[in-house]
């Protein structure tokens, strides 16, 4: 797999970004220590090389010993979990499952990053800063307690040539929302008059199985101008009758499509990995996924890699432009670490831009990064021969974003974890439900559930 | 039909008996056919999510989720890749394996030596209030393995266990050891005491009576036993999955589960690496099928 | 004494009780600290790993007001019927089954032995990748079942995993699937070790095929069924794999079981304490089951 050569490559990055001048003033403390850190496998092997090499060099220049264990991405969760329960924490892991950075600065289990947050502060986007700044209800105020390092979002992902087959271009698509998206009834309807029984338009993952589902339902939510449900203090707008009606609008589109036949009957229990499988076997024509992980699988088939059209969102039906709702990934410092000073500092290393980028390059580009200086800096990013990580990166960080809801109050993270919205869809296509008290139902819970999480200043 | 001899006798009898040969014939027919079809019913019911796993291990990446029900293009090389640890889920396949028999060997050994120890002292040698250890191991089961998951990851840290397999084999010789006493208790309901007295008398310690004459004769329940204990041990997940965290010290069955964790896994690899991870089982089982049963059966029904 | 007469089997039971009443309470000095060291490994085992972490498991889930936000759930009440009606059917179906099973493979001939070979394969392959099979074999739209009943039949069959009751019809179809062969075996062994002698009676007598079997080798296997009933409950309602991988507890967390449930709060959701709930919740019905069983490893005569 030239896994040498590449190393040597990557190597030699890591060295010189580290080599950088701006190196040297976060590597204060020489006290040689050692700092337990749980990493999530990457998505590719390239990613898991990359942290090795990234951290050999920075103990390296520091002195102090990093004891990292890279676990697979479930288990992770569970680890976590158990590992906070218990009070047995490591030093630095990472906010698996996303929300967690809520949840735990909520609790009050998180230790303070702002001094590591402020040495790249101006690199930062303000989404990611956003992001980062959580509520403490046991200290009753906002804090900067995780260190954003790379943004993931959902582009829409198409079938070229099924489009084109169905009798379209690309180019007919048309701009606004629900157009956008009709559009692909449309070429199911023609694909299935030309014997194609088994295709369907659209990819909605209305399942109540894992967050794809929640991203959706929030998109679309955002779409249709819902996107004040929570603001930035952390209250709840229900009472908002835009929000109201987006959320009624956000619930009826997918639900109606799939009661329809435009999505295949089985989404409705998707798990995490069905979309793509249903995706790549080419038996839906778009899917609105998260990350460009979609395409990076088949990079090594370039007729499907040349195949798959990969586009940031449609303008809202009133034809402005839809903010993104990103995710990050976060370092965390559990309460309780025995070594903060030296996570501290590993994090501060990681997330100088030139080291940075070398990681989420590994990456193919999977995730892109929270440092609009990076994408400039580095052609990689914005070269047009790759139209997949144009597309991407021009959606989840150089266009308008926003940050995920429940970074302004966790009670979101619980309405997500219980797939309220989802068991609203569910309600609609199942048993008859009409979509005004799907939401009712929803808003009613909604509401429950952010009783438990008053915020208590501003 | 009756017979006629040669001297112009009938032979009345010969009618009952053909007819009864008859249909006893047609019985037996009948019996053999409805055998054959309930044999290829359960075949089918056993054999297709097998052979679905199979399939998809023979077919190449793309084709997993389509029409057909054979596959089209069968390839071995997922296989290939496994066996050489082509692909970088599967990097460690063979270390990981050696984890697993590790695993799996440590607790069948442990099951077998602590269960028939502690049914022999409570069953055989009868040790005042035995039944206490007999039904304190029962209380095992009241709150089934996977809810004692978050407990014991604490308790295994607290132990100084972390990611070690020890915690893994502490964690399954708990939960396999009462089953075994159970069994070993059953069983050596048919071994008679005097055998233990009288060897007693002739000056036999304890411990020359266990093994002497106590496991050999518990051999096919020791086999049982074992079988199942390593089954358990091998195919066990979600403990090995909470307790292990580190490629080098995960287990097969772990490293399955990371196919499900991303978006767009090979599952022709993942179901070839669970197919040549299930034949040491397998073959163990069939190994010892036959001693298994070939123990009941001394003085007993021929199967 | 030769070994042929040491698996006696039928040998009446009264002699060994007063044989029994001279052995009890007269462990001498040296058989007395032998009886203890052979119990010693397993209490140790059974303080270190069982006891502690069932006092911990049991604090988490202390808290009363846990208990009032599980059963306003609306979820925990289905998943309540769910395991209720997994119970049922998963175990009685799966030792009645086993029980019919036992018989038909006592039959001789290599078909059989064949068979009963091949019959095991389900509980020696590992868990997760079977199920994964299965969950991609009832998928309404690619599923082998599916594909086979159109090629095979043209008939285009039901999307398997979309709606409530047929999801949990297949968990339960997968769960039996999984460990009919195990509990098969358990019964044939206990099969097999019934007497020669008896069955040979039984024949002599004129009972044979069906009123054999009711009037000689259940009332034998009886006792043995209804400890193995008990073990196997406990067992399903531990159960979390099956739920998990074939139906991942859907569609809409309506397939849950208790075991997956508690799963899911203690890690999707991030409650630990409310899992353990969700798993103590269990109690009332696992307590008396286990008392059962205890009662009747005590008393049974079981002529294995």
């Amino acid at each position: 797999m030239g896994n040498l050569s590449r190393r040597g490559i990557l190597r030699a990055s890591v060295q010189l970004a580290a080599a950088g001048a701006l190196a040297r003033p976060y590597i204060a403390n020489a006290a040689a220590t050692t700092a337990t850190v749980w990493w999530i496998q990457g998505f590719v092997q390239e990613e898991d090389v990359a942290f090795r090499e990234i951290v050999a060099e920075y103990q390296k220049v520091s002195g102090n010993t990093i004891d990292y264990s890279i676990i697979p991405y479930a288990p992770m969760r569970q680890k976590i979990v158990s590992a906070v329960t218990s009070g047995l924490v490591p030093d630095l892991f990472q906010n698996s499952p996303t929300e967690l950075i809520a949840l735990y600065a909520w609790d009050d289990r998180l230790v303070d990053v702002a001094d590591v947050i402020d040495t790249q502060r101006t690199e930062y986007t303000e989404t990611a800063l956003l992001s980062a700044f959580c509520y403490n209800s046991v200290q009753k105020r906002r804090g900067y307690y995780g260190v954003p390092y790379t943004t993931a979002a959902l582009p829409n992902h198409i079938w070229r040539p099924l489009v084109e087959k169905a009798g379209y271009k690309m180019e007919d698509i048309p701009k606004t929302w629900d157009a956008y998206y009709d559009f692909f009834k449309d070429v199911q309807r023609k694909l299935r008059a030309q014997g194609e029984r088994k295709v369907y338009g659209l990819g909605f993952q209305v399942t109540t199985n894992g967050n794809d589902p929640n991203n959706t339902f929030n998109y679309f939510l955002i779409a249709y101008g819902g996107q004040d449900i929570v603001t930035k203090d952390g209250k709840l707008h229900l009472d908002d009758p835009k929000v109201r009606q987006a959320a009624i609008k956000a619930l009826a589109y997918p639900a109606t499509a799939y009661k329809e036949g435009f999505v295949p009957p089985g989404a409705i229990n998707w798990n995490d990995a069905d979309d793509n499988n249903a995706f790549h076997s080419k038996q839906i024509v778009m899917d609105l996924d998260g990350t460009i992980s979609t395409e990076v699988a088949v990079i090594h088939n370039e007729q499907d890699y040349k195949d798959i059209v990969t586009m940031g969102l449609p303008l809202s039906n009133e034809g402005k432009p839809v903010p993104t709702q990103v995710a990050n990934a976060f370092g965390l410092i559990p309460k309780g670490a025995k070594n903060v000073a030296v996570a501290k500092e590993f994090l501060k290393f990681f997330i100088q831009p030139s080291v940075n980028n070398v990681y989420l390059k590994a990456g193919l580009g999977r995730n892109v990064p929270c440092m609009p200086s990076i994408a400039k800096n580095d052609p990689w990013w914005l070269d047009p021969a790759d139209p997949h990580r144009v597309a991407y990166v021009t959606q989840g960080l150089l266009g308008p974003t926003v940050p995920s809801l429940w970074t302004f109050n966790p009670a979101y993270a619980q309405v997500q974890n219980e797939h309220v919205w989802s068991t609203g869809w569910t309600d609609i296509m199942t048993k008859g439900v009409a979509p005004e008290v799907a939401a009712e139902n929803c808003f009613k819970r909604i509401e429950e559930i952010f009783a438990k999480y008053p915020i208590v200043q501003s | 039909m009756s017979v006629t001899t040669a001297d112009g006798m009938v032979l009345a009898p010969a009618r009952p008996f053909a007819r009864m040969r008859r249909a006893a014939m047609v019985r037996r027919y009948l019996a053999t056919t409805a055998r054959v079809l309930f044999s290829v019913v359960l075949l089918i019911w056993t054999i297709t999510p097998i052979y679905n796993m199979v399939m998809v291990s023979l077919e190449p990446a793309g084709d997993v989720f389509s029409e057909h029900i054979w596959p089209l293009k069968p390839t071995a090389v997922s296989f290939w890749i496994v066996l050489t640890q082509g692909y970088w889920y599967l990097e460690f396949f063979w270390h990981q394996f050696g984890n697993s028999l590790y695993i799996a060997l440590m607790v069948t050994l442990l099951t077998l030596a602590i269960g028939s120890m502690t049914s022999f002292s409570v069953g055989r040698m009868r040790i005042r209030n035995g039944w206490l250890v007999t039904n304190a191991a029962l209380l095992t089961y009241v709150i089934p393995a996977s809810f004692l998951a978050i407990p014991f990851y604490l308790i295994m840290n607290s132990y100084g266990l972390h990611d070690n397999p020890w915690s893994v084999i502490a964690a399954l010789v708990t939960f396999a050891t009462p089953y075994a006493i159970f069994i070993f208790q059953e069983y050596a309901r048919s071994i008679p005491i005097e055998l233990d007295e009288s060897a007693r008398i002739d000056g036999a310690s304890p411990l020359q009576i266990y093994f002497k004459i106590y496991l050999p004769l518990m051999a096919p329940a020791l086999v049982a036993v074992g079988t199942y204990a390593l089954l358990l041990a091998w195919n066990e997940y979600l403990y090995q999955f909470l307790l292990l965290s580190s490629k080098k010290s995960m287990t097969v069955p772990v490293a399955l589960a990371q196919f499900t964790n991303s978006d767009q896994a090979p599952w022709n690899y993942m179901m070839a690496t669970a197919i040549i991870y299930a034949l040491p089982p397998i073959a163990t089982y069939y190994a010892f099928r036959g001693r298994m049963s070939s123990g009941l059966t001394i003085g007993g029904v021929k199967g | 004494m030769n070994s042929a007469s040491v698996i006696e089997l039928g040998r009446p039971v009264a002699p060994r009780r007063t044989l029994l009443r001279y052995w009890q309470g007269t462990l001498r000095g040296s058989e007395f600290t032998w009886a203890i060291a052979f119990v010693i490994p397993y209490i140790a085992v059974f303080f270190a790993f069982v006891v502690y972490p069932v006092i911990y498991g049991g604090w988490m889930g202390s808290t009363p007001r846990l208990y009032g936000e599980l059963f306003s759930d609306p979820i925990y009440q289905e998943t309540v019927v769910n395991t209720l009606l997994f119970l049922a059917f998963g175990v009685n179906v799966k030792l009645f089954l086993a029980l019919l099973m036992s018989g038909f493979f006592m039959h001789p001939g290599w078909p059989t032995k064949v068979l009963l070979m091949i019959f095991v394969l389900p509980w020696a392959v590992p868990a997760l990748p079977t199920f994964i099979s299965i969950h991609w074999m009832l998928n309404g739209e690619w599923g082998l079942v599916n594909n086979a009943l159109y090629t095979l039949l043209g008939v285009e069959g039901p999307s398997w995993l979309n709606t409530r009751w047929l999801a949990l019809g297949a968990a339960i179809c997968s769960h039996v699937w999984k460990w009919l062969p195990f509990w098969t075996v358990i019964l044939l062994a206990g099969r097999m070790s019934i007497p020669h002698e008896i069955m040979d009676a039984a024949k002599v007598d004129g009972a044979t095929g069906l009123r054999r079997f009711i009037y000689v080798t259940f009332p034998l296997l009886a006792n043995l069924y209804l400890v193995l009933t008990l073990l196997a409950t406990i067992f399903l309602l531990g159960d979390f794999n099956t739920v998990t991988f074939v139906t991942g507890g859907g569609p809409a967390n309506s397939t849950h079981v208790l075991a997956t449930l508690g799963i899911r709060d203690a890690y999707d959701m991030g409650h630990p304490e409310l899992g353990m709930a969700a798993v103590l919740s269990a109690l009332p019905l696992m307590i008396p089951l286990v008392i059962i069983l205890m009662r009747k490893l005590r008393t049974t005569e079981v002529q294995l």
